[in-house]
């Protein structure tokens, strides 16, 4: 019997059930019960799909966790450093070659990136490229309404780039690290660097429930759906249903909670949390990590070196 | 309300950060002496609940649906110190996992969303909710308005948090380096926001999910103690008071530091000082000229003696007084709503 390791096609679907070119027609989701079930299977679905990325083979998945861990958070607190738009654009950049070097769908990778938060991250800004805000240098003279003047400033200019491409690249950096090591793999390398091995078990625990919870959620709103003869439902009706499926949800977790206390204890568990023991780092990603931080360091001097 | 990373310096990440590490830990200790052996799943479970609860659409007015935070009633539900770790591990997950918060901000989410959120909504619930029982609709009401308050209040110290990074953090031309806004943009935008939109979801799910579950399943509210009355004394959750005294002793003998800070702290010119032209002001205002010097006795008038000798020992002095001074208000309030309270009870034959 052969087996297939990637996910399939129907579950990445959209729109299940429908031709993903529309020629048979689109389903409009907007009712509350539909909205909730499409975010929970969107859920699930990045979920898998970052999963099946991270397990996948590929320079960046094969480093050790820790390396990634240890790289990523350098690499967050240099973007952050960073004054310049040309720098911030080339850190971005890199992580996309990077992507696209490790086998990751760089058209997916890139959407979510640099389109998604960065995009809000213009939008927000725009109003602060105003003199009214941003005091400057106007660039771009608007008139004189109200007998001020108004326009664009050269640093409000400057501040909103700074701002979408430093959101931008500290999206990128993270989302490296997300997409090449599973999150089993991310708790290990959080053990072996001195975080409480009390809340990294949490953590794990919880990551784990939340996709057993997530199931309950489906099937709770898909039950409703079920008997639902109108497709609408009304506001008030709406907010009745999300408090009493969150109340009920507590329940579920609850009950799970003393079932997995139960199983725990009966396995010998005393309430002190142990971890094996990660081994030395290989010399390839102390390589890798000596290698990313002078480059790093280079690129803080040369912004530094830019002067501003 | 989720910071992502790039909007705040990498300075008041880390500040925020370390704030929280106190925090964790004393709502680690709190939580392992209350549960013992049933910690990791129940607090892992509660993570998981406080993580799918924030994915709910809540329809609103407009016909469209938002989301909730959810993390007052985690501490309705759990306790406050539970709602710490729960709430932190959710954010953790939706940041490292799914991109939603940042990485270096997560000190500055978890600060706002896992510790200001749900301990000021618990203690307006608790405030509110008074020693009704546990099925009381106030009860469900106070839960909603915990909700609302604790959202709105979390979502200010979001927008204190962007509004001093264009104050602090500038490059040498003006340009702001994080977020760009002031204080005086940022926090009506998101008290506009919160107070009308966000904050009235807070209160539906808030309020929701306590009344329902008071309907079909009161034994759930009974997880933490707190929410029923009825049920005896609870065993007092007080933090307590020496590790706080002595961080605050601790603040009150650095304070002399603040000698060596140059120039002169943000509002507080006297009136002889202010740049008149900075502000397009050819003289003192009068008011401003008036009361500046209304109040003038002082016992250390500018914390420091009238001879001005000293200066170090004038510091202390001042922040030690104003330390006991506080310690005696809070006192007598303390004393004046005990009182009350024994009032209120009725007496036991």
């Amino acid at each position: 019997m052969s087996t297939t390791k990637s996910t399939p096609s129907w579950l990445l679907d959209t729109q299940i059930g429908l031709c993903p070119c529309g020629c048979i027609g689109t389903r409009k989701k907007v009712n509350l019960i539909d909205q909730t079930i499409e975010g929970v299977s969107g859920f699930v679905r990045r979920a898998l799909g970052t999963d099946e990325l991270a397990n996948s083979d590929g320079v960046l998945q094969r480093l050790d966790p820790r390396t990634k861990v240890v790289v990523t958070m350098v690499g967050l607190v240099v973007v952050a450093l960073l004054r310049h738009v040309p720098l911030l654009i080339v850190v971005a950049v890199t992580g996309a070659l990077l992507a696209a070097a490790t086998r990751l769908p760089v058209g997916r990778f890139v959407r979510r990136a640099w389109f998604v938060t960065p995009l809000f991250a213009a939008m927000v800004s725009v109003p602060a490229v105003f003199n009214v805000v941003t005091h400057g240098h106007v660039v771009v003279p608007l008139g004189h309404p109200f007998g001020h003047r108004f326009g664009i400033t050269g640093q409000g200019l400057r501040t909103a780039a700074l701002l979408t491409t430093r959101v931008a690249a500290s999206a990128t950096v993270v989302l490296l690290l997300v997409q090449t090591t599973s999150w089993p793999r991310v708790l290990a390398a959080l053990r072996s660097l001195r975080v409480p091995t009390l809340f990294v078990q949490i953590l794990g625990m919880a990551h784990r429930y939340i996709f057993q919870l997530v199931t309950a959620v489906e099937d709770m709103f898909l039950a409703r759906r079920s008997r639902q003869v109108n497709h609408a439902i009304d506001a008030r009706s709406g907010r009745m249903l999300v408090g009493a499926t969150a109340g009920a949800l507590f329940g579920k977790a609850q009950s799970m909670a003393d079932e997995v206390t139960l199983a725990m204890t009966a396995r010998g568990d005393r309430g002190t949390p142990r971890a094996l023991s990660s081994g030395p780092l290989p010399r390839r990603d102390i390589a890798v990590i000596i290698g990313a931080i002078v480059l790093m360091a280079s690129m803080l001097w040369l912004d530094r070196a830019l002067g501003r | 309300m989720h910071i992502p990373d790039g909007y705040l310096s990498p300075e008041t990440c880390g500040v925020m950060g370390a704030a929280m590490v106190p925090v964790w830990t004393t709502a680690g200790r709190r939580v392992r002496s209350r549960l013992g052996s049933q910690l990791v799943p129940h607090l892992a479970l509660g993570a998981a609940f406080s993580f799918l609860v924030m994915m709910f659409n809540i329809p609103i007015p407009d016909g469209t649906t938002a989301h909730g935070v959810a993390a007052t009633l985690v501490a309705v539900l759990l306790g406050p110190w539970a709602a710490v770790v729960s709430v932190s591990t959710a954010l953790v997950i939706q940041a490292v996992f799914f991109g939603d918060g940042g990485v270096l901000a997560l000190g500055a989410n978890c600060w706002n969303m896992a510790f200001v959120g749900p301990f000021v909504g618990y203690g307006v619930y608790r405030l509110v909710a008074g020693r009704q029982a546990l099925d009381a609709p106030r009860r469900a009401l106070a839960a909603g308005v915990g909700g609302y308050v604790g959202l709105n209040v979390a979502a200010l110290f979001a927008a204190v948090e962007f509004g001093l990074q264009p104050t602090l953090f500038t490059a040498k031309d003006g340009t702001p380096l994080y977020a760009p806004f002031h204080l005086s943009q940022t926090v009506p935008a998101m008290a506009l926001a919160h107070l009308t939109v966000a904050g009235l979801v807070e209160f539906v799910l808030t309020f929701g999910v306590v009344r329902y579950l008071q309907r079909a399943n009161p034994a759930l509210l009974r997880v933490n103690p707190v929410n029923d009355p009825g049920a005896g004394p609870a065993a007092p959750d007080r933090p307590g008071w020496r590790t706080p005294a002595l961080v605050l002793l601790g603040l009150a003998a650095l304070t002399p530091l603040g000698l060596l800070a140059p120039g002169g702290a943000f509002g507080e010119d006297s009136p002889n000082d202010l740049d008149l032209r900075h502000y397009g002001l050819r003289s003192v205002p009068v008011g401003l000229n008036r009361w500046s010097g209304f109040w003038s006795h002082a016992v250390l008038n500018g914390y420091g003696f009238h001879n001005g000798d000293h200066p170090v020992v004038a510091y202390l002095l001042s922040a030690f007084i104003g330390l006991l001074a506080i310690a005696a208000l809070v006192a007598a309030v303390r004393f004046l709503v005990a009182g009350r309270s024994r009032k209120a009870e009725p007496a036991v034959r």
